[in-house]
């Protein structure tokens, strides 16, 4: 198993992670984006350090963003990328037509669900599929047994849940003539603080804990899980986090996730790794 | 030939029923399991059956929603469940996973249209579904005009637009707040609107941002009934309403209106005028602030509400008309009337009638100075012949 973060720091290339996930500019939301002409610079920095590289291309694409897009597609199929998210279908439509050779990720977040579907996008380019992050451990494995593609499951950080092309954040202020420069703002309900990001792609908002699941890491590795992922958004820590991540085994894990805990201040909790969320209310 | 389909909710036998008989061309509907309204009141395959055949006796369509985010779980009874909506002889289903699109396209012969979940936005998508063998997709609801132009100008498959109703404050699909704040997963039915909850907003140092009213996506919501000519025009081939849990009144009043729009653009394009007194009795039953959208490329602050605003629930809706023999109106009490209100019955099939209102009956006979009790049963004089489910509404 390999872990993968997202990459916030180009310094950061030589810490204990595999690989990082990167976004690009004006394609990708819920990671750190770089400017497209970064990438091969920054494909170049992973391969000298010996570590994989992600690309995200998983925004919600509309006509006008198609030309750039393409452009990015075929500048990431020059370099060495280990895999391309994407979320709209539009990338694979593209991703076919231009018959590139990068393989995919599926990442349409809280679509990818079940095994079927990801072997589905198996035979159109997706080779990676990047777990939804509502399921169940269970589920996660059962997936990870039936699916021909290889899984990336969240298993730390804060977790995306919403995204929206309005400036929610920004329409609010300007009705009320309220002056704030934030670039990180908050959203707080009964106690419980969620982060909240309002720039020109529009406004996604993060749950309230980070999720650290060190100990299930280790039975996803067991399971034979190719990668799980770490968002490192809003995380101080990260190096040492990912250290203890990459130095887990059973006889320590469970006292490294308290660490990581105490590290956190107690803000961390499970998701939904054992909580089924209801489908029908009784 | 493009025909323009007005396509309405139904949650059950009887808004189906409704929807087809004030104009609807086809309706949707959730099945018993797989859709995206798992807490209303979902159609039996016995209902759909019924349903289908009430219908297809009027030359309308049935379409049923199957896009519910796929978990391992359902996997196993999914072609059941799509030959027996076959069986059914249901027309399409609404689809966003792409294992449940194949599966239909292979074994059935069922239309298959994207649902609005899939968020298809630009024409890569859609020629994506096309080469998939879907008929229609039923576009993001975040497209503009111009978006939508040229994508129905660059493909072969049919396009839907949402026309009326609800908006979410997210992309269709990305919004999992239900999940996290609720434990109801949004996309698979359990939507507990959070985007209309209230929040504290905080700056960068969670320092509360005061604003006279709390925050909230909280969206208005959509109406294009200015827009339906431009929409014919452009080539959209189904107008959809949104609100499978919406009241019989509403579902009548809005497919009415949509109808009558519809039809009488398509009946004499040059001499179509637009009718401010639809657009005052859909804003009346709406009973929210409604805009249109993206459509016009504007979605800045004007398209949001914020707490604090007075909701009045609509009591536009009088009664139901039960029967009509020997001029006299056997009607379904709804909502609170009395002699001398001004008032309105329309219905399918029929000229809207206004009439104050006379000498009211209760079941007995009993002369009743007001209908003060809902579903109380109400009877007075009426001249002109009126149809069963007919409505009575106050006149504005």
């Amino acid at each position: 198993m390999k872990l993968l973060e997202s990459l916030y720091n180009l310094d950061n290339i030589n810490d204990a992670a595999d690989g990082y996930i990167i976004g690009i500019e004006d394609l990708s939301i819920n990671f750190k984006n770089y400017p497209l002409s970064e990438l091969k610079e920054i494909s170049l920095l992973c391969q000298k350090n010996n570590k994989e590289l992600f690309v995200s291309l998983n925004k919600n694409m509309h006509n006008q963003d198609l030309a750039y897009l393409k452009e990015a597609l075929l500048l990431i199929d020059t370099l060495d990328i280990k895999g391309v998210l994407y979320y709209d279908v539009a990338v694979v439509n593209l991703h076919n037509t231009l018959k590139l050779k990068t393989p995919l990720v599926w990442a349409q977040e809280h679509f990818t669900t079940n095994y079927q579907t990801m072997d589905f996008w198996y035979q159109y380019g997706a080779k990676y599929s990047f777990v939804s992050a509502e399921l169940t451990l269970d589920e996660v494995l059962t997936i990870n047994s039936k699916t021909k593609a290889n899984l990336i499951v969240p298993i730390f950080g804060y977790l995306p849940m919403f995204a929206s092309k309005r400036n929610l954040v920004k329409n609010y202020l300007k009705t009320f003539k309220i002056k704030d420069d934030s670039t990180l703002n908050y959203m707080e309900k009964e106690g419980k603080i969620y982060p909240v990001i309002d720039n020109k792609d529009g406004v996604v908002v993060y749950s309230s804990h980070i999720l650290n699941g060190l100990r299930e890491m280790l039975i996803l590795k067991e399971a034979g899980v190719s990668y799980v992922y770490l968002n490192t958004f809003l995380i101080d820590d990260m190096r040492e986090i990912i250290k203890l991540y990459q130095d887990a085994n059973k006889t320590n894990a469970l006292s490294f996730e308290k660490c990581i805990d105490e590290m956190l201040e107690g803000n961390t909790d499970k998701g939904f790794l054992y909580k089924e969320t209801v489908y029908k209310v009784k | 030939m493009v025909v323009h389909e007005l396509l309405a909710p139904a949650g059950d036998l009887e808004r189906l029923k409704i929807a087809i008989l004030y104009g609807a061309d086809a309706v949707y509907i959730g099945g018993p399991s797989l859709g995206l309204r798992a807490n209303a009141s979902n159609f039996t395959l016995e209902e759909i059956k019924e349903g289908v055949m009430f219908a297809h006796k009027y030359h309308k369509k049935v379409h049923v929603t199957v896009n519910i985010a796929l978990h391992n779980k359902e996997i196993d009874g999914l072609l059941d469940y799509l030959k027996a909506l076959e069986k059914c002889e249901v027309d399409a289903i609404i689809v966003s996973d792409p294992t449940i699109m194949q599966l239909a396209l292979k074994n059935t012969n069922l239309d298959v249209h994207v649902s609005t979940q899939a968020s298809t936005l630009n024409i890569e998508a859609v020629n994506f579904f096309e080469k998939l063998g879907v008929k229609r997709i039923v576009l993001g609801r975040e497209t503009s005009y111009e978006e939508i132009k040229s994508i129905i100008d660059n493909t072969n498959v049919e396009i839907e637009c949402f026309i009326h109703g609800a908006m979410c404050a997210g992309y269709s699909g990305r919004c999992v707040l239900s999940n996290f704040l609720t434990a109801r997963d949004a996309n698979r039915g359990g939507c507990s609107q959070i985007c209309r909850w209230d929040f504290n907003l905080l700056d960068q140092k969670q320092n509360k941002l005061v604003g006279d009213k709390d925050f909230t996506f909280c969206i208005k919501d959509l109406s294009m009934l200015k827009y339906i000519p431009k929409m014919i025009d452009m080539g959209i081939s189904s107008f959809k309403i949104e609100g499978r849990m919406r009241s019989i009144y509403y579902i009548a009043t809005v497919v009415s209106i949509y109808r009558q729009v519809i039809d009488k653009y398509l009946s004499d394009k040059n001499n179509y005028r637009y009718d401010l007194e639809l657009e005052k009795i859909l804003t009346n039953c709406a009973n929210r602030d409604s805009i249109p959208q993206f459509f016009d490329g504007n979605y800045d602050e004007s398209v949001q509400y914020y707490n604090g605003r007075v909701e009045v629930s609509n009591q536009d809706f009088l009664g139901l008309v039960l029967d009509y023999q020997d001029g006299i109106v056997t009607l379904e009490q709804r909502n609170y009337f009395k002699p001398n209100d001004q008032v309105e019955i329309f219905g399918p099939n029929m000229q809207t009638i206004s009439l104050t209102i006379s000498e009211i009956y209760d079941e007995e006979g009993h002369l009743l100075d007001a209908a003060r009790h809902p579903r109380q049963i109400i009877k007075f004089k009426l001249r002109e012949k009126v149809e069963p489910l007919s409505m009575m509404r106050i006149k504005r």
